[in-house]
């Protein structure tokens, strides 16, 4: 049996073709993939197929029987993979100096059984997912209160330039903005707690600090202006929501499962301040294996009442919610719709939610694992995130390609408009 | 002062319990949490959230827990809620008659939504449940081939004959058994593989072996005649069923969540040998815990299905009653009782029943037994997913209970006796 995959080495974010031949008219195998994230984390899938009649399967043809999906998933293999030790999320830390191996495997099907020793896989091959296309340079940010990493696609440019903020992991998280300036993106990772010498806990959102990134990114002479655009998750997404309502040159921003409110922390901007808004606390629950899950506790206040919300129709530029329904850390749903409501009470047509059926509130690259429980700095409970393996995984494609292409509509312009 | 009373202190298992907070600010927000540590030291734990009323009482009869380990009104949720602080365990009492197991209910005057090494109890009780009543005996069974553990009511009897069976768990599980005993009934825990010395793997399915024990249960002097009953659970409950249809000692069975087709091994019965339909283990699937589920290992099982292997319930003399979980991801057990009551119905008899539970899943144990959504199975290196969501299960196992003794004593009970 021969085991095939092309491309053997890829972006992180591109489909690989996997095919079997050699084997017998109909014959089951299992088709497995593992790898070792940085920290020596194991993390396998698997999957069984039936060949044809002349013993071939093409993963992009056939539909898997049983395993960690079924149906035709060509990327199955890749989205399924799951943890060793339960509540493992897997990251990439270094983006630029090397990829995840992948081991992909065709054996024979062996069932869980304690003390049954698998066979040897009939073959086996190595893929490389890397997180930065060639060409693609990564600078260490460290101007003035700034901390982070900028990364530059190949060339001269002018790159439209782009905020990239993560949430409640707090640090430096590199692998969404790597991927986008091998997409052609100047994309500005950009820590605000828990890094360097940031403050170690997020006390209060300073918006003078995000604009100083806005004016940083505006300033290189690889950014194509006049404005930048924002891309950001969970507690990154209320950030960007407020960045976009009280700075300028904000053009174009995508919030990820992210409330339309202040959460936890006061916002300030020049003397103004937005209070965080009041919560439930005792509304938390729990799902069946005893995970935390948040997104009933602001459904008293933050959901119900306008006066907590974020005067969103005073910001200038575009937006693109993006919706896990099936989030249990955040009404995303909800906050989307009260954000767009609010927009259209205004006038303003300014906005599109995309919104994924039983996808949860990790929306990542295309290809991620669904991580659907883990632990964040400074909080006790094992959080849930929602999300189904199959939906997630659909949701985590198709919004990839819409956050790209809504970030290049309304960054890069056409030369008449800009006369 | 805050008061927590709860009554009975001392129970059954099986009993409900009163807890009621009293003493306590107006509206005060308060966590009530439960402990328990298993015969192997294993933790368990549950809390809900609950406010108190004006009149500074929680009651759980009327109160609605707002969050935690459970939603709403559920006087006995912190029981059914309980949860292992390692994933996939599940309580099991293994000693029934010498001690009980302790749950510690503790009161905090705030939403605790962890364990603190700091913060104490504002009060806390602790409760007793106990797996067999006053005067139960227990009597260790090696006769002829059979082998398990009778359970017997305080007093002369006659009393109503049970055998109960468990599934691919193996050896002998007491705790339903007693419970039963308790309420009446002789009840033999039969062990069939991996007890004693019963084969160590389940090969076959020899259905002489069962009938030795049902004369064994009917030659007791306390032992109602001239039938007796049947409860079984699982792989128990297709065997439950073949006894059903082919012993005429057998005039009562309760199959719960089992198969009406010889799945997986044959059964033997003298001269017969029933082939099984083969488990296709390429179609079990992972959920997103890594837990097997095992519901679709047979597929397409009805439109090719050898009507040899169909369990031939048409010929049971007495009376069947089917437990449902349509939740449950171990088995499509729905469908099985579905059709095993259409052949009972083209046949023209009529002493099938079937009960039903929306979101129940596999394991429908006793009342209060905490919801266990997927647990380790022996000899398997994969967690098996049984199903179910808590509440709906809950309320399956409470409603369940009643009815199954209802209908022993209904089947079992001669009428004439009574006068």
């Amino acid at each position: 049996a021969q085991l095939t995959a092309a491309p053997l080495s890829a972006l992180v974010d591109e489909p690989v073709h996997i095919q079997v031949t050699g084997l017998t008219p109909f014959q089951v195998v299992c088709l497995q993939a593992s790898l070792k994230d940085e920290k020596g984390n194991l993390f396998e899938s698997q999957a069984f197929y039936k060949a044809n009649e002349v013993g071939e399967v093409d993963l992009e043809r056939d539909a898997s029987v049983g395993g960690d999906y079924v149906g035709v998933h060509p990327m199955g293999l890749l989205w399924s993979l799951k943890p060793e030790k339960l509540l493992t999320r897997l990251a990439k830390r270094d983006v630029m100096n090397s990829p995840f191996q992948v081991q992909v495997k065709v054996c024979d099907p062996y069932f869980p059984i304690k003390n049954v020793v698998p066979g040897a896989p009939k073959d086996s091959l190595t893929l490389e997912r890397w997180y930065v296309a060639p060409g693609v340079t990564r600078i260490q940010v460290k101007e003035g209160r700034l901390r982070g990493a900028l990364f530059l696609p190949p060339g001269e440019g002018l790159f439209p330039g782009v905020i990239d903020l993560f949430g409640s992991a707090g640090g430096l998280i590199e692998f969404r903005a790597s991927l986008l300036a091998s997409h052609g993106f100047a994309a500005l990772a950009l820590a605000y707690w828990g890094y360097d010498d940031l403050p170690p806990l997020l006390e209060k959102v300073d918006l003078e600090y995000f604009e100083e990134a806005v004016e940083f990114l505006l300033r290189h002479p690889k950014v194509l202006g006049p404005g930048v655009g924002v891309i950001s998750v969970c507690k990154g997404a209320e950030v960007g929501l407020s960045m976009a309502v009280n700075l300028k040159n904000i053009t174009a921003t995508v919030l990820i499962n992210g409330p339309n409110f202040a959460i936890g922390n006061l916002h300030v901007y020049r003397g103004q301040t937005s209070l965080p808004t009041p919560t439930n606390i005792e509304f938390t629950s729990s799902n069946a294996l005893g995970f935390a899950e948040f997104y009933r506790t602001y459904e008293q206040t933050g959901d119900v009442d306008s006066r907590y919300c974020f005067p969103i129709e005073k910001a200038e530029g575009h937006f693109l919610f993006v919706v896990g329904e099936d989030d249990k850390a955040l009404n995303s749903k909800a906050h989307a719709l009260q954000a767009t409501s609010q927009l259209t009470r205004n006038g303003k047509k300014n906005w599109t939610v995309l919104s994924y059926p039983g996808a949860g509130h990790l929306i990542e690259p295309p290809y991620s694992p669904l991580c659907c429980a883990s632990r964040i700095p400074f909080v006790s409970p094992n959080i849930h995130w929602g999300g189904e393996v199959i939906p997630h995984a659909a949701a985590q494609e198709h919004s990839w390609k819409e956050i790209q292409s809504f970030l290049k509509k309304h960054l890069i312009l056409d030369v008449t408009s800009q006369l | 002062m805050f008061q927590l009373i709860v009554t009975p202190s001392t129970a059954l298992a099986d009993e409900p319990v009163t807890i009621r907070v009293t003493g306590l600010p107006p509206s005060q927000i308060v966590t009530l949490k439960a402990t328990l540590k298993d015969e192997k030291e294993n933790l368990f734990q549950s809390r809900a959230f609950y406010k108190a009323s004006e009149a500074g009482e929680v009651d759980l009869e009327w109160a609605s827990a707002l969050g935690g380990d459970y939603i709403g009104v559920h006087p006995m949720g912190l029981f059914w809620s309980l949860k292992p602080k390692t994933a996939f365990r599940r309580l099991i009492k293994k000693d029934v008659m010498n001690s009980p197991f302790y749950i510690t209910l503790d009161l905090y005057d705030s939403v605790s939504l962890n364990d603190s090494a700091t913060i104490q109890p504002k009060a806390s009780q602790m409760v007793q449940r106990w797996f067999s009543g006053p005067g139960v005996q227990r009597k260790q069974i090696r006769e002829g081939r059979v082998r398990g553990v009778l359970f017997l009511p305080p007093g002369d009897g006659p009393f109503p004959g049970i055998i109960d069976l468990f599934g691919r768990i193996g050896g002998v599980v007491e705790f339903r058994a007693s419970l039963l005993a308790s309420r009446g009934f002789v009840v033999l825990a039969l062990a069939y593989f991996a007890y004693e010395d019963l084969p160590n793997k389940l090969l076959e399915v020899d259905l002489e072996y069962f009938e030795d024990a049902a004369n064994f249960l009917l030659a007791h002097p306390k032992v109602q005649r001239p039938g007796i009953g049947v409860i079984s659970v699982s792989k128990g409950a297709e065997i439950g069923l073949a006894m059903a249809c082919y012993l005429k000692q057998v005039v009562a069975t309760v199959c719960i969540n089992g198969s009406s087709v010889v799945l997986d091994l044959p059964l033997r019965y003298k001269d017969l040998v029933v082939t099984p339909i083969r488990l296709g283990l390429e179609r079990t699937q992972v959920h997103v815990s890594g837990a097997a589920r095992f519901r679709y290992l047979t597929d397409d099982l009805w439109n090719k299905l050898n009507p040899q292997s169909m369990l031939p319930v048409e010929k049971a003399q007495g009376w069947i009653l089917f437990i449902v979980g349509e939740n449950d991801e171990c088995l499509d057990s729905r469908g099985y009782a579905e059709r095993a009551m259409q052949q009972l119905q083209s046949h023209g008899r009529s002493r099938g029943r079937m009960l039903a539970y929306p979101g129940a899943g596999h394991l429908i144990e006793p009342p209060y037994s905490p919801f266990c959504l997927a647990s380790w199975n022996p000899g398997v290196e994969r967690p098996f997913l049984w199903g179910g969501d808590p509440a709906d299960h809950a309320a399956a196992q409470d409603h369940s209970w009643g009815e199954i003794q209802k209908f022993f004593r209904q089947h079992l009970i001669p009428t004439r006796s009574k006068l």
